[in-house]
């Protein structure tokens, strides 16, 4: 910041050098009047004064007037020089900020804690880090300037025109209070014709995305006509409004006028009435009237903008609730840096590009508590452990706590106490990003990136090579389809490209966790848009990579979990039943209860078709 | 998706004429105020080109000496009074222009968002598919106002800046066309560096704005996907794609910047050029007597005004650029021909009143596509008759849900036709069969209003009365009584304040309202219980008696007792029969069954 204040302050320099140079036009012609056409004696500076006595005098000025319209181009170039060093120099300080306020802002975003974007909306994050930095950045780029070349005009000029003449500098300022004050209170008095009109503008675009967004709605029903009157209020409305606003800036600029050219003539009919007295020089008087049309209307326009920088700083409140966010990352304790892996038994083994995989950790989950700031607890002293390079499925009905228990092993939410440890390591020691790149995660609602397919699943490994691309893709059943897009692995993911079904973003991202070698495979349901068939083909390219990672899997469906070493009953954030398949279908509960439903449906055909049914699925028969 | 959207303006070195044509013929709807404006703007470039002949006079009493004061204290009273009487008139034409100009600028765009909205009302859905609600919306607000604001703005700044200049020309070649011409010799000069500079200027402006909405997204994707970047360990890697853009915004924010910053010293520069000249030359002449030293100081005074207009015009071409885009993007919305609409020499001559009975649906080789894709439905044959309640079953994508679109001629078959009461739907008008129409959709929307008013939408002259005997007959009266207002209560905007469960209870009353004579839930009780979507069945089954109802569902509760079950698959019917009847073929049926089966257990075992 210091380097833009710097910056300013040049800018600032030079904008009073650049007014008090175009300041010397007035005076020149003053000079030019008096001393060349009136025949009084010059009045400058010593050194100009020489300069014209070593050329010949005053008498060579007449005679070469050419001399004085030299001095105002040049006079006007150099102003000129420095006005544009001026808005360099407040350009490049007013955008250096606001790209570093733009950076910050995204640097915070993504490093605030989830608890923060849970509390948070999207429109409403992305509305301040783009208009409320826009409205910044306009007060820093245009309105401080404006402001300050204002007050620049009167300060600069008002030694001058004392060194001319006291009576006239005091005329020639005498309503520019009246000026500034009138913009001041008019636009205050007129901010809820603003905000009215402001109003109706949303109201009137609402009614239009509600239209719009409900197309169907009113098709299905026919109801145009209906819709159309009800658009006509919202529409007139803000129609009438507006219309207001604009009749009182009418008012604003017709009276604000008046008030300019009461103060442009009195200067005109003082300095005329003195000068016939002859208490005034006609060049004097001239310098006076020029001067008062160089501030004017700068002057006129600062009300103005002194009563829009209201809304910079409720700008800045907006943005300082972004920017005082602690990131997640501060506040841990003993974090060690390192960057390899946070526990290595064996040797590494090496992938293609050299970069090492991490062995599989054994994880423990040792009682697991975890609340939001109210309420009762979502989690309630959890404690399992999954050995090294297993897989471990937990079940549980929506809101026991699944989803919650992924999060914290992920560190994207703190248990509230217990510990949760990698290899008999709490991951409260190990840096997040460290224990995260130890990770590959697949949520139910998976989000891509707006980049093409290949950089998409090679988010989860920078180097991999192209065939490694291809084979996770194979692996996840994604591979196929893509093919079959129009660009293949180039096509672009997203708005600006093809829109992909639920089924073929979890698909993408279990490719994209796959590529990535972790440690550590997460599923959140991740299976759950994905057909039964394609889920069987995915669930076995998983298993053929067996004791690669360990693997945590949540599910809805038996499919999913019965082939997990072990599986977690979870209901209120309590654990209720542990076991493996063989087990927990002999136990009474909630999954004894999901198996028998293969044995009702079996009933459920032989009543319905009238036939007995002898088919079923190979893997479903319960192996008794 | 064929064709791209035209989201940020095109630069074109050329106007288009014909566009700024029928812009002009909406502006003269107006004629009075677009005249009265004219004419204020003119008279006050006309003041404006007065004041410093009123300079001139002051200077002239001054210099001619102190010879006959009592003469002069009388001019100078004469000139004050001339002064003050420009002035007031000059206030008085200020504050008409800005009411003109504004009622002309209002009413325009009120009027053209009023036709957008009606065009929008009858625009095809193929239409809607391809643009965006939030593209759609910028189209009739930002796009419309900006046309609208330089419609009114642009003819006071284009008639006042010519105007003026013409004025001032006229005066200062009256006064001496000697020094006019001097005053005059640098405009071209001028005039070639403001369009210089505002051609880069809009350049700059325009990767501005495309930067800008980089930006915007670039946010959108980073808080969206702020969770993934986290499990990815992404998040530097985020920013360092981001930094890509801001820097490029900074370069452009710059460049833009610094192109104002040279342009505005360059003419301030030219213009000293003429002011020297008319110094020197005018100099002379006050000097020789020629001249009187008022005439010389209103010269300068029009050397340094003359600049004002010629700015004010560079800018009204620069804005005109920008407005050509809205403009044309507004235009495109409001020409654009409803593909599917009454067409008057296929219309039956039947009275408009004639009661849609649907007696009978019937599917004659039925093709349909979307633009130039691939066929969605492929030659579809179907009849249903009347109290016929037809479920359609299938995988995604399937066809199920464009089946029913083509029913309600929310598109038309590209192949085929399809008749009712044994009538081409095409020879009907629009409204005869949409206002037969009652559709329930998975994803309901509700307007923002009262639950009473949004199940009022489905019969508008509906008592309240039938809209609570709607209500209860799909279960929902029970919600609707508890909640604090009843039916009083706020659904907040998209229905936000409801649950999708409640919704969907307040989109089935107000279909059932409706009265219609073909029935179409698509996915309608997806989001309420078990117990609530068998309640709502036993309430609407005496409704569909001797009507057409198309049931698109998952759970078998609904499929199992329609009359005929279609299973839809790559746009065709693979199968159809009752419920037994399919078990029995042991087809896709019987696969799609099983699985939902699991599905629904699985799910009941686990709420």
């Amino acid at each position: 910041m210091r380097g833009q204040r710097l910056c300013y302050l040049g800018a600032i320099a030079a904008m009073f050098a650049g007014v008090a140079i175009v300041y010397l036009v007035p005076w020149i012609c003053q000079e030019m009047l008096d001393a060349v056409i009136a025949g009084k004696i010059l009045n400058a500076p010593r050194f100009v004064k020489d300069w014209i006595a070593e050329i010949g005098g005053q008498s060579v000025l007449a005679q070469n007037i050419w001399i004085a319209s030299v001095a105002i181009v040049i006079v006007s170039c150099i102003s000129g020089f420095f006005m544009y060093v001026k808005g360099r120099g407040a350009a490049i300080a007013a955008e250096a900020i606001a790209r570093s306020l733009r950076e910050t802002l995204y640097f915070r975003l993504q490093h605030a804690p989830c608890g923060f974007h849970d509390r948070m909306n999207t429109g409403d994050l992305v509305q301040r880090c783009t208009s409320d930095v826009e409205t910044v950045r306009n007060f820093l780029s245009s309105q401080v300037l404006q402001i300050v070349h204002a007050l620049v005009l009167l300060i600069t000029v008002l030694p001058i025109m004392l060194s001319l003449d006291a009576r006239m500098t005091l005329v020639s300022l005498a309503i520019i209070p009246p000026i500034v004050g009138f913009s001041i209170v008019f636009f205050i008095k007129i901010k809820s014709a603003f905000t009215l009109s402001d109003e109706a503008e949303g109201k009137m675009s609402t009614a239009l995305q509600e239209n719009l967004t409900g197309i169907r709605v009113v098709r299905a029903f026919a109801r145009q006509e209906h819709e159309c009157e009800k658009f006509a209020v919202n529409n007139c409305d803000y129609r009438d409004k507006v219309f207001r606003l604009i009749v009182l800036l009418a008012w604003f600029w017709s009276l604000s006028d008046v008030l300019c050219l009461l103060q442009k003539g009195l200067v005109l009919f003082a300095g005329a009435y003195w000068a016939l007295a002859g208490n005034l020089s006609i060049g004097t008087f001239y310098a006076f009237f020029v001067y008062v049309n160089m501030y004017l209307w700068p002057v006129r326009n600062m009300g103005r903008i002194l009563t829009e920088t209201g809304k910079t700083l409720v700008s800045l409140g907006r943005l300082d609730e972004i920017l005082s966010e602690k990131a997640e990352s501060a506040g841990d304790r003993n974090t060690t840096q390192e960057a390899g892996p946070p526990v290595s038994v064996v040797d590494p083994v090496l992938l293609s590009d050299g970069a090492p995989i991490s062995p599989p950790p054994r994880i423990c989950f040792e009682n697991v508590s975890f609340s939001h700031t109210t309420g009762k607890p979502v989690l309630d002293g959890v404690s399992f452990c999954i050995d090294a390079g297993k897989t471990l499925a937990i079940l549980g009905p929506s809101g026991s706590g699944k989803t919650t228990l992924l999060q914290m092993l992920l560190r994207l939410y703190e248990p509230s106490s217990g510990a949760i440890t990698l290899g008999g390591r709490d991951i409260r020691e190990i840096d997040r990003k460290v224990l995260r790149r130890q990770m590959g995660v697949v949520l139910q609602e998976p989000f891509l990136f707006s980049k093409t397919v290949k950089e998409n699943i090679r988010i989860g490994r920078s180097q991999a090579q192209d065939e490694e691309v291809f084979q996770a893709a194979a692996d996840a059943c994604i591979d196929e389809s893509i093919r079959g897009f129009d660009k293949g692995y180039d096509t672009v993911v997203g708005e600006r490209g093809v829109t992909l079904s639920g089924g073929q973003r979890q698909r993408m991202a279990i490719a994209r966790a796959v590529l990535k070698e972790p440690a550590i495979l997460i599923l959140d349901d991740a299976l759950s848009a994905v057909d039964t068939e394609t889920e069987a083909l995915i669930l076995n390219a998983l298993k053929s990579r067996h004791g690669r990672h360990t693997t945590l899997v949540v599910a809805h469906r038996l499919s999913t979990l019965m082939h997990a070493d072990k599986i977690v009953v979870l209901e209120h954030g309590r654990t209720i039943q542990t076991g493996t398949h063989a087990t927990l279908a002999k136990e009474d509960g909630l999954y004894r209860r999901l198996w028998n439903i293969q044995a009702a449906l079996e009933d459920d055909l032989r009543q319905d078709s009238a036939e007995p049914a002898n088919e079923m699925a190979a893997g479903m028969v319960p192996h008794e | 998706m064929s064709e791209p959207l035209q989201e940020e303006e095109d630069f074109k070195e050329k106007l288009h004429w014909e566009l700024w044509r029928k812009v002009a013929r909406r502006a003269l709807r107006q004629k009075v105020y677009v005249y009265s404006l004219t004419a204020v703007a003119m008279f006050l470039a006309g003041l404006d080109s007065l004041f410093p002949l009123v300079t001139r006079a002051v200077f002239d009493l001054i210099s001619s000496g102190p010879d006959s004061t009592v003469d002069l204290h009388n001019g100078l009273l004469k000139c004050g009074a001339a002064y003050f009487s420009l002035s007031l008139a000059l206030c008085v034409s200020v504050w008409g222009f800005i009411y003109f100009a504004g009622r002309i600028t209002t009413n325009m765009s009120h009027e053209i968002r009023r036709d957008a909205f009606a065009k929008l009302q009858q625009l095809s859905f193929s239409y809607f598919d391809r643009r965006p609600v939030g593209w759609l919306m910028s189209r009739v607000t930002s796009d419309c106002s900006r046309l609208a604001d330089f419609v009114a703005w642009g003819i006071v700044d284009a008639v006042w800046s010519t105007t003026y200049m013409a004025g001032m020309t006229l005066i200062m070649f009256w006064l001496n066309w000697k020094l006019a011409l001097l005053v005059l010799a640098t405009m071209p000069l001028v005039l070639l560096v403001s369009a210089y500079f505002k051609k880069m200027i809009l350049r700059s402006s325009r990767t501005i704005r495309k930067m800008n909405s980089l930006i915007t997204a670039s946010y959108n994707e980073g808080i969206m996907g702020v969770r993934t970047s986290k499990t990815l360990a992404r998040e530097d890697e985020n920013l360092v794609e981001f930094k890509v853009l801001s820097n490029e915004m900074y370069g452009a924010s710059i460049r833009n910047a610094i192109q104002s910053a040279l342009y505005i010293p360059i003419v301030g520069a030219l213009g000293s050029v003429a002011i020297g000249m008319v110094l020197w030359y005018g100099g002379v002449k006050t000097l020789g007597k020629s001249i009187t030293l008022g005439e010389l100081v209103a010269f300068m005074a029009y050397a340094t005004q003359f600049f004002d207009p010629v700015q004010q015009l560079a800018q009204v071409f620069t804005q005109m650029h920008r407005a050509e885009a809205s403009g044309e993007r507004i235009m495109e919305l409001l020409e654009t021909e409803a593909q599917i609409k009454d067409r008057p020499e296929l219309l039956l001559p039947i009275e408009k009143d004639t009661p849609c009975a649907a007696q009978g649906i019937e599917f004659r080789n039925v093709s349909f596509a979307y633009g130039d894709g691939q066929p969605i439905i492929e030659n579809l044959s179907l009849t249903v008759r009347s109290g016929e309640t037809i479920a359609l079953v299938g995988p995604t994508g399937g066809g199920k849900s464009t089946l029913v679109s083509l029913v309600c001629r929310f598109y038309e078959p590209t192949n085929g036709e399809i008749l009712i009461d044994g009538v081409d739907y095409t020879r009907r008008p629009l409204h005869w069969l949409q206002s037969h129409l009652g559709i329930v959709l998975q994803t309901p929307y509700l307007f923002s209003g009262t639950i009473m008013e949004n199940i009022r939408y489905g019969r508008l002259s509906a008592t309240d009365a039938e809209v609570i005997d709607a209500a209860q007959l799909v279960n929902a009266h029970e919600f609707i009584s508890t909640a604090e207002k009843g039916y009083q209560t706020e659904v907040g905007e998209g229905g936000g304040k409801l649950s999708t469960g409640q919704k969907q209870l307040v989109s089935f009353a107000r279909a059932i309202l409706a009265n219609p004579r073909i029935f179409i839930m698509d996915e309608a009780t997806s989001s309420v219980d078990t117990h609530t979507e068998q309640m709502i069945q036993k309430g609407i089954e005496k409704i569909l008696k001797g009507r057409i109802s198309f049931v698109i569902a998952h759970r078998l509760s609904t499929i199992r007792h329609a009359e005929r079950i279609l299973v839809i698959e790559k746009g065709r019917i693979t199968e159809q029969g009752t419920h037994h009847d399919l078990l029995r073929q042991r087809g896709h049926y019987y696969d799609l069954y099983r699985q939902q089966f699991v599905r629904e257990k699985e799910a009941e075992v686990l709420v």
